[in-house]
């Protein structure tokens, strides 16, 4: 993989936000850290960071997708950060029609 | 036509327990430990007429309990070392009065005193105020006669008020216990003869509902998973759930359960086989309305 080196710098979020936004075409892409609600619950290596994250993604690419359909493509786009300790995403995924702007 | 109003009831005799009433699920990997709780569901149908023979029927059958209104109300002592003389030990129907006189639930028992008194150290003490209670003339009355006897309680509550008492509406555990979680095996001893992800098919498959959740649906370990919990208990929905961080009894099922639903995430729920999704669709459903269509499909 090219961009191992840059990964090991970059921040997950940075990460998710460039993989979401290129493979999405995103015209809203929020991405928030929310780990520090959950540090320490069940599941969560002690002193782990950058585990849970709010999405909220405005792509055509979900025009006519089923909801679960838009989450799955969101968790296949993130797969390796979801092995890499990401281990929860709360998604807010609206196709450009749904936003009502 | 109006939809049928889902009442449940504490029945504390009543078996078989629910996951075997359905003749596929004879299945004894599945435990669900039942103790002596069912949740038969009783449709009553608000807005038609009942036939006259039905009604005469009835009149018979339990004629011998006296009608909700016509019966006594005794006090529910607060005190949980003091013992309700007053209450029959006997099998009967009974109502519980919260502080404000309104009607809980109704119950039967082949031993009211004992029901009480579990309903007393289970909810709180406000919704326990009073109880009426509706003894049965014989010791052991047939249960056909304590069943509808409490059928026409819970008739002549919702003729008077329009609904049924809140703790008998299905989806509402206060009164009765939420039913446990099921477990996938008896323990981590125990090797299955079935590959786990055929065993999770069948579940999905044979129940209309199932929310795999970390912890148990009693107390569960995540935020988003209580919320779950919390939103199909709300809507009434009828599920049954799985701690897929129960490794004792179901080790293994976490893994393998994101890839049978191609979903990294808990909490899980499945509707008629298929995920609907998690946290997010969930609440996202509930929030446009969308629940009660779904769960009615």
């Amino acid at each position: 993989m090219a961009s191992r080196g840059a990964n090991v710098v970059l921040s997950r979020a940075n990460r998710m936000r460039q993989t979401l936004q290129s493979a999405l075409e995103a015209s809203v892409l929020e991405l928030e850290d929310v780990s520090y609600q959950h540090a320490g619950h069940a599941g969560v290596e002690k002193g782990a960071n950058e585990t849970h994250f709010n999405v909220k993604i405005v792509s055509p690419k979900f025009e006519g997708q089923s909801l679960v359909k838009r989450h799955r493509m969101v968790y296949d786009l993130l797969s390796d950060e979801l092995k890499s300790g990401l281990h929860a995403l709360s998604i807010v995924a609206k196709a450009p029609k749904e936003t009502g702007s | 036509m109006a939809a049928p109003t889902q009442i449940s009831r504490f029945d504390p005799f009543m078996s078989p327990p629910l996951t075997s009433r359905k003749p596929n699920l004879s299945f004894p990997l599945f435990s669900t430990s039942f103790t002596s709780l069912s949740f038969p569901s009783f449709s009553l149908s608000l807005s038609r007429p009942k036939p006259q023979t039905q009604r005469s029927y009835r009149h018979r059958v339990h004629a011998s309990i006296r009608k909700l209104s016509e019966s006594d109300s005794l006090p529910i002592s607060k005190d949980p070392e003091d013992l309700d003389a007053s209450i029959p030990t006997g099998a009967g129907v009974y109502g519980v009065f919260d502080a404000n006189g309104e009607l809980q639930f109704v119950g039967i028992s082949r031993n009211i005193a004992s029901s009480v008194d579990k309903h007393r150290k289970s909810v709180p003490s406000d919704l326990c105020s009073s109880v009426k209670v509706g003894p049965a003339d014989t010791a052991t009355p047939d249960r056909m006669v304590l069943q509808s006897a409490w059928k026409s309680w819970i008739e002549e509550h919702i003729s008077a008020t329009g609904k049924p008492p809140p703790g008998n509406v299905q989806g509402n555990y206060t009164w009765i216990g939420a039913p446990p979680d099921i477990r996938l095996t008896p323990g981590r001893h125990v090797s299955l003869t079935i590959p786990l992800e055929e065993l999770i098919d069948r579940l999905v498959k044979e129940h209309k509902v199932v929310a795999f959740i970390k912890g148990s649906r009693r107390a569960p370990q995540c935020g988003f998973s209580q919320k779950v919990v919390s939103i199909l208990e709300s809507h009434g929905v009828d599920f049954v759930s799985l701690d897929v961080l129960d490794e004792e009894h179901n080790y293994g099922l976490r893994e393998k359960l994101k890839s049978y639903s191609n979903w990294p995430t808990f909490p899980q729920v499945f509707v008629g086989g298929e995920l609907v999704g998690g946290c997010d669709i969930i609440s996202d459903l509930a929030e446009k309305g969308e629940l009660k269509a779904l769960f009615q499909k």
